[in-house]
């Protein structure tokens, strides 16, 4: 498990804190936000943070809010331990109210759906490695191979401009009328929706882009033409 | 100008990482270069015994971090090379006992005074294996043409990139050309494609470094075997030389052209 991972829901960012120190906690958190890539996909962005069994004071909870407001991200809602909560309680009891403009700004950024086909998609541009989880309420297009040993999870439809040999969920949520498209698909195990395939033990990567999709049932890979 | 820290890694245990900080020390020693291995892997150090230094071991790694002795006291003046110094691994401590920003510092001491510091890294992601790439200004990844292998080695080059290191190069370690040939091994393509990083390097599998490593004499101390040749490849690669890259014999040996007679009929 990572030290942070990072999840685009409907309601804002969720950040889950994992193993590790405090210290790396913050470190990694900073360092993941710093990230040029990354910049665009975090700002404004509004947070819900996931604790886990990990017990936060007031003081470390004031702490992360600082960083996050370092890139104009607000904290919305804590859940975790009890003692927990009650610390952000606490500490949003005693900060200001955020200033009018930034509240507004957030409220605009449309919350991505996986049912329409103007969902917001999340853009990874480098190779997805062994080890490495994307997760995302839209549809994830990704520059690059993943990698056997990697996973990625959409709610909406998987795209890869490259070779997919990692684990793809489409429509995580259950809707199976997601796709999951690559230069060349040679996923270890492909979901969409509901369905689980996996390659057969034989089966050689075609050189060609296919796509899966769930027919009468069953995931289907065919030759990706144009429609 | 102070010296180059590079940590050599790879995940997986077993495929080479002790063998290879050796034999890239001696070969980068033997052309001049001021070199400090530095072995990480405290509670299961190795690297003072392929480098056949266990014997002259007083002070290690651990006891300059606490302070119970100074860096020039722990280091141990290889007894062929006299550019080449070890830092030994404690033996009796695990791996809390250093955190990142000691072996950070210590690195920092040892850049002053040695053209290369190269760190032989533990097994695995953990906490001495994040000791180890911490220091780092460059990286080696190695892995043997297995599956498992590169698995692991595509786990850590994400885990060096996301700690915002220079991208990792590559060693390809324990290739046996025929085994490639009768396609019963990964080749290099194959390795690449998966990790799409740059090659620094290959290795073909010799008999001869198993020898070397229980005598304590690193195979690049000499010329004659292929592993001790390859490795003083990328030592010049590493100063900047530019090697063409070797196309290993892959045609059969004579016992194999004898078995496939017999086969084949």
């Amino acid at each position: 498990m990572s030290v942070v991972s990072f999840k685009g829901t409907r309601e804002g960012l969720s950040i889950t804190l994992g193993e590790g120190t405090w210290h790396e906690i913050l470190n990694e958190l900073a360092t993941q936000l710093n990230r040029p890539s990354a910049q665009s996909f975090f700002q404004g962005a509004r947070v819900l943070l996931e604790t886990g069994e990990r017990a936060l004071d007031a003081l470390r909870l004031e702490e992360l809010i600082a960083l996050l407001a370092q890139h104009s991200m607000t904290l919305t809602s804590v859940s975790g331990e009890t003692r927990t909560q009650e610390a952000f309680d606490q500490v949003r009891a005693a900060m200001p109210a955020p200033p009018e403009s930034l509240a507004l700004e957030t409220r605009e950024t449309p919350a991505p759906t996986a049912s329409s086909n103007e969902a917001q998609a999340m853009l990874i541009h480098r190779t997805v490695r062994s080890g490495q989880t994307f997760n995302y309420a839209g549809t994830i297009v990704i520059i690059g191979d993943v990698n056997p040993g990697a996973e990625v999870v959409a709610e909406g439809d998987v795209i890869v401009w490259g070779k997919l040999r990692g684990v793809v969920h489409a429509g995580a949520a259950g809707n199976e009328d997601a796709v999951v498209g690559a230069l060349i698909l040679a996923p270890t195990q492909l979901r969409i929706g509901k369905q689980i395939a996996r390659a057969p033990d034989d089966r050689r990567a075609r050189h060609f882009p296919e796509v899966a999709r769930v027919r009468d049932g069953h995931i289907v890979v065919e030759p990706w033409i144009g429609s | 100008m102070p010296g180059r820290v590079i940590t050599i890694t790879s995940g997986k245990g077993g495929v080479g990482k002790t063998t290879a900080t050796a034999n890239i020390g001696v070969a980068l020693a033997r052309r001049g270069q001021r070199v400090a291995c530095v072995d990480a892997d405290i509670g299961l150090r190795n690297l003072d015994v392929v480098m056949g230094l266990e014997n002259r071991i007083v002070y290690d790694l651990v006891d300059v971090v606490e302070g119970r002795a100074r860096l020039r006291q722990a280091l141990i003046k290889d007894k062929r090379l006299p550019e080449l110094q070890l830092l030994p691994a404690a033996q009796t401590r695990d791996k809390s006992a250093v955190n990142e920003k000691q072996m950070t510092k210590l690195c920092d001491d040892l850049k002053k005074e040695f053209d290369f510091v190269l760190i032989d890294s533990p097994a695995g992601i953990e906490r001495g294996f994040k000791n180890s790439i911490a220091p780092a200004d460059e990286l080696l990844i190695i892995v043997t043409p297995e599956v498992s292998a590169v698995r692991d080695a595509d786990r850590v080059i994400g885990l060096v990139e996301a700690n915002e290191k220079p991208s990792p190069k590559l060693i390809i370690n324990r290739l046996r050309p025929a085994m490639v040939k009768r396609g019963e091994m990964m080749d290099t393509a194959d390795v690449l494609e998966v990790l799409a990083i740059e090659l620094i390097g290959i290795v073909p599998e010799d008999d001869t470094i198993i020898t070397s490593t229980n005598k304590g004499q690193p195979v690049a101390l000499e010329d004659r075997s292929a592993a001790g040749a390859a490795f003083t490849r990328i030592a010049r690669r590493l100063l900047g030389e530019d090697v063409p890259f070797q196309v290993f014999d892959e045609s059969p040996g004579l016992l194999e052209r004898f078995a496939r007679l017999f086969r084949n009929p």
